[in-house]
């Protein structure tokens, strides 16, 4: 069956020669996003279904919605009064520096900076950050102790290779796992590293998009992931990436090899222009980031436990595709693993603890040493490749709780920022902080947003 | 010689008197008469209710009585007896707890009747009454004495029987916790409380002599700029709060259900001021919740009891009667009738 497809892909190749085409590729229709003002066509059910009903219509409509979901009116629409869209901005919060990341500035909120090749704009956030940067005014975080140890383990990093530095963010569901990688990210990324980051891990392995099984590598490669991942990777370190060169030649299926001294530039915009070539390119552009040390390269992860879990795509039998088997997903883990490293540079993940569909596997949490839930004695089944993939991984533990003045500075960004329905004095902080029991995320959503108080 | 043996009563018998009753009978012929040994057979009953049906009832009763009789007449040269009517009332209202008739009677060494167990309470009751006027007055000899007598005629557990209804006081151990209970539904929770530590003062702080300047500098500010110049240094304590040793938030994930838990302490305020640890058992997550306030409430209220008025009024401190109704015959659930069907 597999050679069958292999043969089909080989003839169509043949008869497509010259087509800039990707190979057939299993395509799924609801894989596929619908292109706006296009008609999404219900499937006929039978003798009872009607062609171009208006509920097709209507489904593309609430899928516009939700994907817009969240999203604030601009100010120029607010002109009544009441908006108050003419008072001053009294949230003055100082720029996110690196210079200024000491101590001192611990439980104090900076702003993130806006820029063009910000990363945070090219490469997404994951979904509930997103959500709070487009609530607050202008995207920004409050500096915690841990923030400065993570910033430490960095610097520290920065002239080690990678396979020293795997760092994994734990700690409970919303204490500020994610936030902190963020803040990783755009300290390294003014710090002028070579900066990757993967905002939602579980989107490599739930089957959102199309595979294609590469006889090459034995694989399922995602070509789709691995041109996004470039495009972006590219758009973000374009300065960097212009002065460095690739060191050997490369070879590229269906093309001629890139020789050695082309600019990786050049190599990225290969994968770009054909979608087919992406997973190789890219596979090719971390190697060639990997060996030179002129700039250490952060790869960051969040959602890193679905890495490890079972993905959610099916082969022609039917059963699950192990996660290691596709190739976005085993790019990264061979990262974590240390099996490939950069020469300078770190990897840190941050695991998600409140995903039921992919939760924290077994292997990952005993090469974490975390406290188990679930059976763990030595009858059951633990995966000898995920138990490789986790070896040697460090552990970073986030406090479950913010510290006072941390609160403090979390309530005195939504308070200035007019998003807290209750009168906004102490007894509301301690209130709020005693029931969330410190937790950032319960504080902030279940607490200050949620709760109305005269 | 025989007549130094006539019997004494005769002695004064008057042979002339016309008002005896007995037939005359001449000294002479009661010589042989041995009058000693009749006194030997039939000796003198030892206490005035010897003809009475119940002898040691009535010798306690009349010793009960004598004994109130001294305490009457002690009082009255004290000038405390009779008692006008607003002392009367200043008296505080006293509950007694007497044995009851089947140990009275033990004590008493007879069995008694209901009356008769009445007539001694009663005696008992004045007894403690002219105790309660001593106690007043200060007479500590006079009190002590009554004391002495009523004490032996109290129940064992008469500290208990007169505390029934009342709340009992809520004790404190060693380390300053108390410990109460908190039910709602069929949840019961046993609440710990402990006041938060205090971490000791800054010693440099305190040592050091801030100059005047300095202190009108930082009034100005504050007064100018209050946001940014109150950030001080001193530590904020903030409560822990801890549900079958999970934290809160994390035992208790529904908003609902943790403001009900901290609603007690909010409205007392009295924030990061105690520590709570607590055991729930039973019912659901409401139910739960609203019995670990209720704990949360009754614990702060012994701690400081001037908020127990507001919890009170707050109505924190009642345990929730409201429990869940039974179903009935002929509906569908408690309330829930069936469909009606006209035909």
């Amino acid at each position: 069956m597999l050679t069958l497809s292999v043969r089909c892909q080989r003839v169509s190749c043949q008869l497509f020669a010259s087509s800039s085409t990707t190979p057939l590729a299993q395509t799924r229709s609801y894989a596929t996003q619908p292109k706006k003002g296009q008609i999404v066509k219900q499937a006929s059910q039978g003798f009872k279904g009607k062609k171009n009903t208006p509920s097709g219509q209507m489904e593309h409509g609430k899928k516009d919605k939700k994907m817009m979901a969240f999203q604030p009116l601009p100010v120029s629409q607010l002109p009544h009064p009441l908006f108050e869209s003419d008072r001053p901005d009294t949230l003055a919060l100082q720029s996110f520096h690196p210079e200024m990341l000491t101590r001192v500035v611990e439980s104090q909120a900076l702003k993130f900076p806006h820029n063009e090749s910000d990363p945070f704009r090219i490469f997404g956030l994951p979904r509930n950050i997103l959500v709070e940067f487009r609530l607050l005014s202008k995207p920004c975080s409050v500096i915690r102790s841990v923030t400065i140890d993570a910033i430490n383990k960095l610097d520290a990093a920065s002239d080690k290779n990678s396979k020293e530095s795997r760092v994994v963010l734990t700690g409970p569901q919303g204490c500020g796992k994610s936030y902190l990688l963020l803040q990783a990210l755009q300290y390294c990324n003014a710090r002028d590293w070579l900066v990757l980051y993967i905002p939602r891990a579980t989107n490599l392995v739930n089957s959102t998009t199309a595979y294609t099984y590469d006889m090459r590598t034995r694989t399922y490669s995602q070509p789709i992931f691995a041109y996004q991942t470039l495009q972006r990777f590219l758009k973000v370190n374009a300065l960097r990436l212009e002065q460095l060169r690739t060191q050997t030649e490369i070879e590229i299926e269906r093309r001629p090899p890139v020789p050695p001294g082309t600019p990786l530039v050049e190599l990225i915009n290969i994968g770009l222009k054909d979608q087919g070539h992406a997973p190789t390119v890219l596979g090719a552009v971390l190697e060639e980031i990997g060996k030179q040390t002129i700039f250490p390269v952060l790869l960051a992860v969040d959602d890193f436990q679905a890495l490890y879990c079972k993905s959610h795509y099916r082969d022609q039998h039917f059963s699950a595709i192990k996660s290691y088997h596709l190739s976005m997903p085993r790019l990264l883990l061979e990262y974590a693993s240390g099996q490939k490293s950069f020469a300078r540079g770190a990897v840190f993940g941050a695991i998600s603890m409140g995903n039921t569909t992919f939760p924290l596997p077994l292997e990952l949490r005993e090469a974490l040493s975390l406290e188990h839930d679930r059976p763990y004695g030595p009858y059951v089944k633990r995966q000898p490749e995920l138990v490789e993939y986790a070896r040697g991984l460090e552990r970073l533990a986030v406090p479950g709780s913010l510290s006072v003045p941390e609160a403090a500075s979390v309530f005195e960004v939504w308070m200035k920022d007019r998003a807290v329905p209750s009168k906004p004095n102490d007894e509301l902080f301690l209130t709020k902080y005693s029931e969330a029991s410190g937790n950032a995320r319960a504080f902030v959503w279940k607490g200050l947003l949620s709760s109305m108080s005269a | 010689m025989n007549v130094l043996r006539r019997p004494a009563g005769l002695s004064k018998f008057r042979f002339y008197s016309t008002q005896t009753t007995r037939p005359f009978v001449p000294p002479a012929s009661l010589n042989h008469f041995d009058f000693r040994q009749r006194q030997r057979e039939k000796p003198r009953p030892t206490s005035p209710a010897f003809y009475t049906a119940r002898p040691e009832f009535y010798d306690q009763l009349s010793s009960l009585e004598s004994a109130l009789q001294h305490a009457k007449t002690a009082l009255t040269s004290c000038h405390l007896l009779p008692l006008p009517q607003f002392a009367r009332e200043a008296l505080p209202p006293r509950v007694n707890a007497w044995v009851d008739k089947r140990e009275l009677g033990l004590k008493l060494r007879s069995t008694l009747t209901t009356s008769r167990y009445r007539r001694v309470v009663l005696v008992l009751n004045e007894l403690e009454t002219y105790r309660a006027i001593a106690e007043k007055a200060g007479i500590a000899e006079l009190q002590e004495g009554i004391r002495g007598i009523t004490e032996l005629f109290e129940r064992a557990d008469a500290a208990t029987m007169l505390a029934r209804g009342k709340a009992k006081p809520v004790k404190f151990d060693e380390y300053g916790r108390s410990y109460t209970l908190g039910k709602r539904k069929t949840s019961s929770a046993r609440v710990w409380i402990v006041p938060v530590q205090q971490p000791p003062a800054d010693k440099s702080t305190a040592s050091q002599s801030i100059p005047a300047a300095t202190e009108t500098d930082t009034a100005l500010t504050a007064l100018l700029d209050p946001i940014s110049s109150s950030k001080s240094n001193e530590p904020v304590s903030v409560s822990q709060i801890l549900v079958n040793n999970t934290p809160l938030s994390a035992y208790f994930p529904i908003p609902a259900d943790r403001a009900r838990v901290i609603h007690p302490i909010k409205l007392a305020g009295l924030l990061g001021a105690y520590n709570i640890f607590a055991i729930v058992r039973g019912g659901g997550t409401s139910g739960q919740s609203g019995a670990v306030a209720h704990g949360i409430a009754k614990g702060l209220a012994a701690h400081e009891p001037a908020v127990a008025t507001i919890l009170r009024k707050a109505k924190l401190l009642r345990r929730d009667p409201r429990m869940v109704e039974r179903k009935k015959p002929g509906l569908a659930k408690a309330r829930k009738r069936y469909a009606w069907v006209k035909r």
